[in-house]
């Protein structure tokens, strides 16, 4: 009887997991046939999903300006193109219907004429459906294959330049400050957990300014692992620095600074 | 019906309108997300770019439901396709996350949260089974790694995980109804 017990806790112990998402596919299909065949999993199920979604939202935070403007114009640029190009398409889907008004009154030629040439109206309208469907997966597709393209090639260049023999490398606490030509790397480890509403930022010094810059915001992986490349130009700058701060990001440190490097 | 659930109606429409509003009210959500799990901006920014594009070319993909709990799990799908490209891990160590092709999951629960509420509710959990579920969610990895990375017996990462969703359920309920 109690080992019956403890298999049914474990089965909703797994739903959590699932709802959580932090099965592997294996496991992941093995509850999800569980929660088609069992009314009350499935209840607790669509109880505890709802919860475990809502944790997406502690991600939510402001984004810079320039960022948000820079993206909202690349994709709207796209968009704005992709639908000045489906107009004509969506103009012509709606000719069809119309022409066949006049179907009944013609003779029986006329009809079969009139049938040949909307079937094959409609195999066209089906034809440039499916190519229009086919386009925007295309456009898709081409955006993924561009995300993984990039991905790539900057994960090549960060390890190119951190593992280069002429890259510098500056010791600070928790791990290095790589320099290679213009670029800027924090190779960091065992940096601390951080508290809920924190992250890291770097900062930067521009060479003869008196006050630090905003840089990249970051957190750690659960080892406390972080290598991160900063959007500046190290022969224009002084130093780098790396405090904690409120998530999102500060205009100005808020707190004493974990390390403090000039990089000459 | 929430907003983005009409906005994406319009979207179906070729609307450029509607879709520059689902931008504006989404995009920090989007990003938030990838920038939690990713930890890059760079990639963050093109992830958010490719998730609303997907919205845009592919708007029959959402069928209903509670669009932002859809979106969010879009979103984290495809941060987890990066980190696999990334191939710092094999597959079988990286979690499925479930994206119901028909959601009718949603309720009064959750059409009435946002990040303030979902924050407070995270802050009144228990400080295990918060980091727990956070990681989870944003870290991309399995409830055995979950056990491995924090030294906590597979067993109690289950019970606690479990414990915390409910709780957070209760309280996102709680407030909601005030």
């Amino acid at each position: 009887m109690s080992d019956m017990t403890d298999m049914r806790a474990d089965q909703f112990e797994d739903v959590a997991l699932y709802a959580l998402g932090v099965l592997p596919d294996a496991d992941a299909a093995r509850v999800r046939a569980l929660i088609e065949g069992d009314a009350d999993l499935r209840r607790e199920y669509e109880e505890l999903r709802g919860a475990a979604d809502s944790v997406a939202f502690a991600a939510e935070g402001p984004v810079d300006s320039a960022r948000s403007a820079r993206m909202r114009e690349r994709l709207l640029a796209t968009v704005r193109a992709d639908a000045a190009g489906s107009t004509s398409g969506v103009a012509r889907r709606r000719i069809g219907p119309a022409s066949t008004a006049w179907f009944w009154g013609t003779g029986l030629a006329a009809a079969a004429a009139i049938v040949i040439a909307l079937t094959t109206g409609l195999q066209e309208i089906g034809l440039r459906s499916d190519l229009t469907t086919a386009q925007r997966s295309t456009t898709g597709l081409q955006t993924q294959l561009s995300v993984s393209e990039r991905v790539a090639a900057a994960d090549r260049r960060t390890l190119t330049d951190i593992l280069s023999p002429d890259s510098r490398r500056l010791d600070v606490a928790h791990g290095t400050v790589i320099v290679r030509g213009r670029h800027v790397y924090f190779a960091l480890s065992t940096l601390a957990p951080l508290q809920r509403g924190k992250t890291y930022q770097a900062w930067y010094l521009p060479k003869g300014a008196k006050a630090v810059a905003p840089s990249s915001t970051f957190v750690p992986n659960a080892q406390g692992v972080a290598i991160v490349e900063l959007p500046i130009d190290a022969r224009t700058v002084g130093a780098v620095a790396l405090s904690v701060e409120p998530e999102g990001g500060s205009k100005a440190p808020t707190t004493t600074p974990i390390f403090i490097r000039p990089l000459s | 019906m929430d907003p983005g659930t009409r906005l994406m109606e319009r979207v179906r429409t070729r609307d450029v309108a509607a879709f520059e509003s689902l931008y504006d009210t989404y995009h920090r959500l989007v990003f938030g997300i990838a920038l939690r799990m990713l930890a890059d901006a760079a990639l963050a920014e093109d992830l958010t770019q490719a998730v609303f594009l997907k919205l845009w070319s592919a708007p029959d993909a959402f069928r209903g439901g509670a669009f932002t709990a859809w979106l969010a799990r879009v979103t984290r799908n495809r941060a987890l396709d990066v980190i696999r490209a990334r191939g710092a891990r094999p597959e079988s160590e990286l979690p499925s996350v479930d994206v119901p092709l028909d959601s009718d999951l949603e309720d009064d629960v959750m059409a009435g949260i946002d990040a303030r509420r979902v924050h407070e509710a995270l802050r009144r959990l228990p400080s295990d089974q918060r980091s727990l579920i956070e990681m989870g969610f944003f870290a991309g990895v399995t409830h055995t790694e979950i056990a491995e990375r924090t030294g906590t017996p597979l067993g109690t990462v289950k019970t606690r995980i479990r414990a915390g969703l409910r709780k957070m359920r209760s309280l996102l309920g709680e407030q909601v109804a005030s």
